[in-house]
């Protein structure tokens, strides 16, 4: 039978915008004087209420759910959703103002890296002093202070102060002391974001380790959708202070990218008066066709994509048209350039297809451009940024959680094979 | 673990902050950070430094010789019967455990911003584990004013009386650790929510030094003024403090009295503000 480790209510948390309270002691005091002592209205409560609205920001809002015993919540959303908030009020850092959180168990949250860490100190005392913040007990810090240096790995730096510490070095310090807390629930905002992807790995599988041996309840803000489905059971997926779904976490993730991806994979131009052109070209459609896999799951790097085009030919007679299709990152790299061979054509309606295979590119936003050209030489009519979309990561087995380097991500055949079992002689 | 009984939970969160703040159990439970912020603050503060914490000794022996050549030689306030090096020394010991604490607590919100928003622990600690590290200078400042205090009564034709009195001391202590924290807390609110407030923190206790007898004594002050003076709660713990050490100084059952009872209430009032006010001053600072 398992057991509520959180149960949230109704929790909202209003920020206000622009000036706090009413910006100055004098009239703080004057507010106090009108409506505690002469029990007035609020003479800076702005009445109008639509004033009051655009002043107010609700980072959270009317948000209600449960957190079993020993499950993993992954908590996605764009920035300013609300996540930070909501961990913020879990760990009791700021209060809400409505609503009511409830638990069992103690709590830790590590909400950034190397809190409390003070730079003159040395890695001991740092150790010692960020396991006290965490309101660990000395016993318990020196119980589980081998285990941090290992886990760090930085036994020959333990009496070199941090702030001489190289910052993976301060990170993994940072990072093992909060990993080797036992608190009953762990919070755990954007703690991977930091660090070279070996050490994030690591800490990944340390936080599988604590959430599956030892039953603790996890939760979980993190930017690496490949994180959150990797990690958690169950996600949340917060957009501008309300709950927009919850559900399994691969479910939430899924939604939550097809939602956020910035898209343009269709144009089409019924009047051809309108259409982007000149008196020799007129388009009349560009498509990008995504084969998914599965009709609800988003673009990622396995899914192959079909550019389409179809435009006016306004030429007369018979011109030799060739069209250029030109593939860019957002970071401005011409990923490919594939030209069409000329091709003998007539006034009327032309089109083209070609089709990108899955497990070609890399994850990351795209654009196409295109020109077409007469006689392979003269440009007739050139469209930059015709269409756009973005891929979104996709890793199966492999158990790399950084960045994918490279423009491309091709899925050539490539293995290790045990070629002899001999040790290594000279 | 736990019972599933739904309405028995281990803690809840709610937009009421309560008066009473922390329970005493769960400071206690963070006692260890308090050892450990007061052990990082005497780390840090004479790390890198070619004297260390002979710092501690040399700040006060300074400040004794700059007042003595001031106000001894060149102002030329009396210091009674009591030799000068001794009046000012324990005039300035107590006055910098004061203004230590006091200064040092009233801008904990904003000395530990980042703290505060990162993590949750007690705040209290913060204050106190500040003047348990203002308290560990005060005592080795203190063990330099005794040493002083033997030296003037033994090769010195000055004598005062006996050394008894000088349990009096933690009393004393006692008090003005009190009224430091209390003014501390009660302004380290006001400075988090408006910023104005930290200029008016450092004025004030310039200020109030004057109005404290820790370069005069007491019965140096005209009559018709004295009362101004006897107005500052500090006035009859310094007082009595150079009395019980030095045998000099005027203070009254009454006046101790209404010391105590302001320092009291204060604390008092200080402390539940500060805990009411606290959770919210994050959301500001």
């Amino acid at each position: 039978m398992s057991t509520v480790a959180i149960q949230v209510e109704s929790l909202s948390k209003r920020y206000r915008l622009g000036t706090i309270g009413t910006g100055s002691l004098r009239q703080d005091v004057q507010r106090w004087w009108t409506t505690a002592i002469r029990k007035k209205e609020d003479p800076f409560f702005l009445a109008d209420s639509a004033t009051q609205q655009k002043q107010a920001l609700w980072a959270l809002q009317d948000i209600s759910f449960e957190v079993q015993q020993g499950e993993v919540l992954g908590i996605v959303g764009n920035n300013g959703a609300g996540k930070s908030t909501l961990l913020k009020i879990i760990s009791r850092i700021v209060r809400p103002t409505q609503g009511t959180v409830r638990g069992r168990g103690r709590i830790n949250s590590l909400l950034e890296v190397g809190t409390g860490f003070q730079p003159d100190l040395t890695g001991r005392d740092n150790i010692l002093l960020s396991g006290y913040i965490l309101g660990m007990s000395k016993a318990e810090v020196r119980a589980k202070f081998d285990e941090i240096v290992a886990f760090a790995g930085i036994e020959r730096f333990l009496d070199t102060p941090v702030k001489r510490y190289s910052s993976g070095m301060y990170v993994r310090l940072a990072f093992a002391v909060a990993a080797h807390l036992e608190p009953d629930i762990l919070i755990l905002d954007e703690v991977l974001a930091v660090g070279d992807s070996e050490f994030q790995k690591k800490c990944l599988g340390k936080i599988r380790e604590v959430s599956h041996h030892t039953g603790r309840t996890i939760l979980f803000v993190s930017h690496s959708m490949q994180a959150i489905t990797n990690l958690c059971d169950k996600g949340m997926w917060l957009h501008q202070g309300k709950i927009k779904k919850i559900g399994t976490a691969s479910a939430v993730v899924n939604e939550y990218l097809v939602s956020a991806q910035r898209i343009q994979l269709k144009q089409k131009w019924d009047d051809a008066t309108l259409a982007p052109g000149n008196e020799r070209i007129r388009l009349k459609l560009v498509e990008l066709v995504p084969h998914l896999l599965t009709p609800d799951s988003p673009v990622d790097v396995r899914t192959p994509l079909t550019f389409k085009i179809e435009f006016w030919n306004l030429l007369p007679g018979e011109t030799s048209l060739s069209m250029g299709l030109h593939l860019y990152t957002y970071s401005g790299e011409c990923v490919f350039d594939r030209p069409t061979p000329d091709s003998l054509c007539n006034q009327g309606l032309i089109k083209a297809e070609c089709t990108i295979p899955g497990d070609f590119l890399n994850d990351g936003a795209y654009y196409f451009s295109f020109v077409i050209t007469r006689d392979t030489s003269v440009d007739l009519f050139r469209y930059e940024e015709c269409l756009s979309f973005e891929l979104e990561d996709f890793r199966g087995d492999y158990n790399y959680y950084g960045k994918w380097l490279g423009v491309v991500r091709p899925n050539f055949p490539f293995k290790l094979i045990q070629a002899g079992v001999e040790s290594f002689a000279s | 673990m736990h019972d599933s009984n739904q309405s028995k939970w281990d803690w809840e969160i709610t937009a009421k902050s309560s008066w009473w703040g922390a329970s005493p159990r769960e400071l206690w439970a963070y006692r260890f950070l308090l050892g450990g912020l007061v052990r990082s603050d005497f780390l840090r503060g004479y790390q890198q430094t070619v004297l260390g914490p002979l710092w501690l000794l040399l700040q006060p022996i300074m400040t004794t010789i700059t007042y003595l050549l001031v106000f001894g030689k060149m102002v030329g306030i009396s210091t009674g019967t009591v030799p000068p090096a001794l009046f000012y020394l324990a005039g300035i010991v107590l006055w910098n455990l004061f203004n230590d604490a006091f200064t040092g607590t009233s801008s904990i919100f904003r000395d530990n911003a980042h703290l505060f928003s990162k993590v949750y622990f007690p705040r209290l600690v913060i204050p106190f584990a500040q003047l348990s590290s203002h308290l560990i200078s005060f005592a080795i400042q203190s063990l330099f004013l005794l040493v002083l205090l033997i030296y003037y009564r033994l090769f010195t034709s000055w004598d005062s009386h006996t050394l008894f009195w000088l349990l009096l001391i933690p009393l004393v202590v006692g008090l003005v650790c009190a009224q430091s924290l209390a003014l501390g807390l009660l302004f380290s609110v006001l400075t988090g929510k408006y910023r104005d407030v930290k200029f008016i923190v450092g004025l004030g206790v310039r200020l109030l030094m004057f109005l404290t007898p820790v370069i005069y004594p007491v019965q140096y002050v005209t009559e018709k003024w004295r009362w101004l003076v006897q107005l500052n709660p500090l006035t009859p713990l310094f007082e009595l403090f150079r009395w019980a050490i030095l045998g000099q100084g005027i203070v009254t059952i009454s006046q101790l009295l209404y010391s105590t009872s302001f320092t009291l209430i204060l604390l008092l009032a200080s402390l539940l503000t500060f805990n009411k006010q606290g959770d919210k001053i994050i959301d500001v600072v």
